[in-house]
């Protein structure tokens, strides 16, 4: 840890934390600008949302709305059954960012931690999972799950993110691990435990940081995924919201309100679930062996 | 884990695979339930008068129809994989033309409707122009062959004009080209741009089309949507139409801002009263109804015989279909003239209803519009039917037109280079 | 630290195994214990990405050698694929844009995201409060929950000609000269395709920056600031240290993501105005789905993951090199 090699000086007891100097409160603004600058197409979403077709018409996209319209909301969540499609989505999401998490460690404790033989080919070897074009999979795949008998349904899907994500989280956490102190391990090994409880009890209570935001992360993009779900899930009863949210999007015609309603639902959920684990991201290293 | 045998095992199981997808599904088991899909929303011409037909079908046949809808993005991506799947539906929309049903057709996925089309008489319900999209040779291209597809409504493209915008600035409605320009010179004399245009999607280029068709003959549109000769792209048909957008923008007629925009923005437009006049097609029709404040009338493009137009959609049957009769039954109701009417009184184009079956007199205007294309067969098809790639290409050299990349003669040399380009190998020349 | 364990570490006190055996290369952190049967863990993981990536990789090779239109089946066509491609202008293009694309999607992004990730956990989560550091770093990250359909949407109604929320500003504040048509001119088109990646991209390398800072104890910035390091000392003497694990696995991930970009460019410009933004992966998508040459797509995407494996393995190769001069310090 280069971190140590600066002097501590030990007296750490009565200093003031909240000294703000004028280069504070000047960071402060400028991050709270740029701050309001990234949030503000999220803003438009927001009046949008409550617009009727023809209020929009009119005014245009940043006019406030003359009056709250609901029907827009609404009618997508009628027409797109979006309770049966936020189930799909959730349970989808949920179960990768959770299965993503253990392949990723498990490949990461071998490569980071257990050192084994040919570490760079197999870290790029699992990172072609993450270089592939996307639209390569396609076609492959369609045949592979329609061979198996996968085709249409969700765990298809699922399989199919587990490994992309993994790839990143493999990468990730092999990098990390690799930081990882000696002496912790050291000292699990000399109580006894086994490989798997050295995993298990000592290195992912550690990690769980970094494994918080990795899950974080695996949620929200297989949630927002597009092309394979729209390939595989060809059922209405197996899609997921932002193929509903495609729906919208006529031949020719496109409703700008109902998409913006719907695109207030869509954001909705990861929304909440970002919110949620916050805390997670948050929460510090109660390790003590770091410091 | 040694990379040579990696490589062997994986190149094993691909090669398995590939063998395997070779060989499509059987046919599906009958079972009495009719699948359908189609894309059209539920508030649509279509989507009301579809509706009505499930209801009638239902209660005729005793069969239930199990509807699912779908966007238009959707079957158009994997509209290949699922057709060659046990997934596939009984009876689906799908899009005309030769990129789309025809390629479809052309690789055994469409179940061929000759004897339905003889049973039902569908030949002699569809005027022949219709009858172009529905048929397609063994090569996919349109025109002739057999019948793999059936339209029930129709699509062309006109001029909405702002009525209001008209009377408070003395335009008359054109009935010539000069009168047209005029009339855009006469809202540009007052500092409004007098056209709709939209250069990130279609409107521009069906512009562009019409006024091509302007110069040319029922030849020139065949040479260009079935290849039956080659395409000049600096003939007089492109030259004058290239040449005229170029004009327009340099007069102020078209806002060279139209690279920017899509459709929407360009029927939002139209809709608010920024733009007294819009090029565009039928399907904007009922959306104008519902939303527009103003008085709005249609004309046809003045002194020509042609306008950019066709069939709508299809109705196709997959060759895996478990119940083809029972989605031929459903076909033949969608034409009858009670469903064909509730059509056009939603603001949809018929193909089976005379003005006369119609109770809503807002969508006379736009059927007898299209029954003047159909009577001078003029449906023209569209610009980017010919390859698949050519939409975006044509928007692309427009773009390049519009915000003076390409000079006229640069952007009908390299949209006729793409145009070459994405022939098929049947139309007698390489394709990648 | 490292992918790779220099042979012979000096620096470190290696801790010598109970057997008396000299540590090798392949031996695990752990003592006792040889790297053999980590390899366990590996299959898994191994099994999943034969199926899903391996095979569909090897399948893809062969289909840019073939005339494939994705349902009858393919026909091999020699190298006919491979000979158009270098000869298609559109294509060498579409590799021009990519560099565009690296800059906007990592350079930009890890620079910015160093910067706001060092003042919201060194300045603002000490000094006004971890809650506001939190919700600052959530807002940074929403536009990564924002599916690229809707960001489109929402884009399109910011940069339109017409009153569009960005000239209708520019015009307010009296600049309206530079009111400009933005995705619609080819010289603005690629620059506001850029910017707006930055703005999806920014709140990544925040997230994972202040992930990796928590690793740190606040400790040392309160002692560091006592012995008078400025601002920027701190930054170079804990900040950048703790987070270079993180460096690397942000630009690496973000490269490949600004290769494979497709989602943007398919929503809000489809590659227009005239080509201008057109990349490889939206080139290759066309060909597979709007023009059924799924052969010639394959080549496509082929030649695209070609270039992103060369680019992985330098990357991955200079971080290795990176860190073992790290070590040698």
């Amino acid at each position: 840890m280069s971190a140590t090699s600066l002097l501590v000086t030990g007296e750490t007891g009565h200093r003031n934390r909240r000294r703000r100097t004028v280069g504070d409160w000047i960071v402060l603004a400028v991050i709270v600008i740029t701050a309001l600058v990234v949030v503000f197409p999220f803003l438009l979403i927001l009046i949008n949302a409550f617009k009727s077709p023809s209020d929009y018409a009119t005014g245009g996209p940043l006019q406030l709305p003359t009056a709250l319209h609901f029907d827009g909301i609404a009618a997508f969540w009628e027409r797109v059954d979006f309770t049966g499609k936020l189930w799909n989505s959730l349970f989808i999401s949920g179960v990768v960012a959770v299965l993503a998490v253990v392949v990723s460690v498990l490949n990461a404790y071998a490569i980071g931690i257990g050192r084994v033989r040919g570490r760079v080919p197999l870290i790029l070897v699992f990172l072609l999972a993450n270089m592939l074009p996307q639209e390569v999979l396609l076609y492959p795949l369609y045949t592979i799950f329609r061979t198996i008998g996968l085709y249409d349904n969700v765990w298809s899907v699922i399989i199919t993110f587990v490994v992309i994500q993994s790839a990143f989280g493999t990468y990730l956490l092999a990098s990390v691990f690799g930081t990882f102190p000696k002496e912790i391990i050291e000292a699990a090994a000399l109580d006894g435990a086994g490989r798997w409880l050295t995993l298990w009890r000592v290195i992912v209570p550690v990690s769980r940081p970094t494994l918080g935001v990795l899950m974080v992360f695996f949620f929200i993009w297989t949630w927002n995924e597009f092309l394979i779900p729209l390939t595989f899930l060809i059922s209405n009863a197996n899609q997921t919201v932002p193929v509903a949210i495609s729906v919208l999007q006529g031949d020719r015609l496109m409703d700008v309100t109902t998409t913006s309603a719907s695109a207030l639902l869509g954001l909705l959920p990861t929304l909440i679930f970002f919110l949620i684990f916050q805390r997670t991201l948050s929460r510090g290293i109660t390790a003590g062996a770091v410091k | 884990m040694n990379a040579r045998r990696l490589i062997a095992t994986t190149g094993i199981a691909a090669l398995g695979i590939a063998a395997l997808a070779g060989c499509g599904p059987a046919e599906q088991e009958s079972d009495g339930v009719l699948t359908l899909w189609h894309y059209e929303g539920e508030n649509s011409a279509m989507g009301i008068a579809w509706n009505r037909a499930i209801e009638i079908f239902e209660e005729e046949t005793g069969a239930t129809v199990a509807f699912e809808e779908r966007s238009f993005e959707q079957i158009r991506q994997t509209a290949s994989q699922v057709l060659n799947s046990d997934e596939a539906p009984d009876l689906l929309e799908y899009n005309k033309g030769n990129a789309t049903a025809g390629l479809l057709a052309s690789q055994g996925l469409l179940a061929p409707l000759d004897d339905a089309v003889a049973e039902y008489g569908w030949d002699e319900t569809l005027a022949s122009s219709l009858q172009t999209t529905a048929r397609y040779d063994e090569d996919g291209v349109m025109g002739s062959g057999s019948w793999y597809g059936v339209p029930t409504y129709g699509e062309y493209v006109q001029f909405y004009y702002n009525a209001e915008m008209f009377d408070e600035y003395g335009v008359e409605v054109p009935t010539t080209l000069d009168e047209l320009e005029d009339a855009m010179q006469a809202f540009v004399d007052e500092g409004i741009t007098p056209l709709a245009e939209a250069a990130a999607e279609y409107p521009l280029g069906q512009l562009w089309y019409q006024l091509a068709l302007t110069q040319a003959d029922r030849q020139w549109v065949d040479d260009y949507q079935v290849y039956d000769n080659p395409v000049d792209f600096a003939g007089t048909e492109v030259t004058y139409a290239t040449d005229t957008v170029a004009d327009w923008v340099e007069s102020g007629y078209i806002s060279s801002d139209a690279t920017g925009l899509a459709a929407e923005d360009a029927g939002t437009g139209f809709i608010n009263g920024t733009y007294p006049m819009f090029f565009s097609g039928s399907w904007w029709y009922g959306r104008f109804l519902d939303e527009a404040q103003h008085d709005w009338s249609t004309f046809l493009f003045p002194e020509t015989e042609m306008s950019p137009g066709s069939s709508g959609n299809l109705w196709v049957i997959p060759t895996t279909s478990g119940d083809p009769e029972l989605a031929q039954e459903f076909i033949d109701i969608t034409l009858r003239p009670e469903i064909q009417a509730i059509m056009g009184d939603n603001g949809g184009v018929p193909v089976a209803a005379s003005p006369d079956d119609l109770t809503n007199d807002s969508s006379v205007e736009l059927i007898e519009n299209f029954n003047t294309l159909l009577d001078q067969d003029g449906l023209a098809f569209y610009p980017d039917w010919p390859t698949p790639t050519f939409y975006d290409e044509l928007n692309a050299g427009l773009q390049g037109l519009l915000n003076g990349s390409l000079s006229p003669q640069q952007m009908n040399e390299q949209i006729g280079s793409d145009y070459e380009a994405g022939l098929p190998a049947s139309a007698g020349s390489s394709t990648p | 630290m490292t992918l790779i364990e220099s042979r012979a570490d000096a620096t470190r006190p290696a801790v010598a195994p109970p057997t008396g055996r000299r540590r090798g290369r392949g031996d695990s952190l752990v003592p006792f214990l040889s790297g053999r049967s980590y390899w366990w863990y590996l299959l898994p993981g191994f099994a999943l990405l034969t199926l899903i990536i391996l095979v569909p990789l090897v399948w893809n090779i062969y289909l840019s050698f073939t005339d494939y239109r994705g349902i009858i089946a393919p026909q091999w066509s020699g190298l006919d694929n491979w000979v158009t491609l270098f000869h298609d202008e559109r294509f060498w293009l579409s590799f021009r844009n990519s560099v565009a694309m690296i800059l906007a999607m990592v350079i930009a992004p890890t620079v910015i995201g160093l910067l706001v990730a060092a003042a919201l956990f060194d300045v603002i989560g000490r000094k006004f409060g971890a809650k506001l550091a939190a919700f600052l770093r959530a807002t940074y990250y929403l536009p990564q929950i924002l599916p690229s359909v809707i960001a489109a949407i929402v884009i399109g109604w910011i940069l339109r000609p017409e009153n569009g929320a960005l000239n209708t500003i520019l015009q307010a504040v009296g600049l309206g000269q530079f009111a400009s048509n933005w995705l619609g001119a080819p010289d603005t088109a690629l620059v506001s395709l850029m910017v707006v990646l930055v703005w999806i991209q920014v709140g990544y390398p925040v997230v994972i920056f202040m992930a990796a800072l928590e690793r740190v104890d606040p400790e040392l910035y309160e002692a560091a600031e006592i012995d008078g390091a400025g601002w920027l000392r701190r930054f170079a003497a804990i900040t950048m240290p703790m987070i270079r694990p993180e460096m690397f696995v942000v630009a690496l991930t973000c490269t490949i993501a600004a290769l494979k970009v497709f989602g943007p460019v398919y929503a809000l410009t489809g590659g227009g105005p005239n080509f201008a933004t057109i990349v490889p992966s939206y080139y290759s998508y066309s060909q597979f789905f709007q023009n059924q040459q799924v052969g010639y797509g394959a080549t496509i995407a082929t030649a695209l993951t070609v270039v992103i494996m060369l680019v992985s393995i330098v990357f991955v190769w200079a971080q290795n090199r990176a860190e073992r001069k790290e070590r040698e310090r």
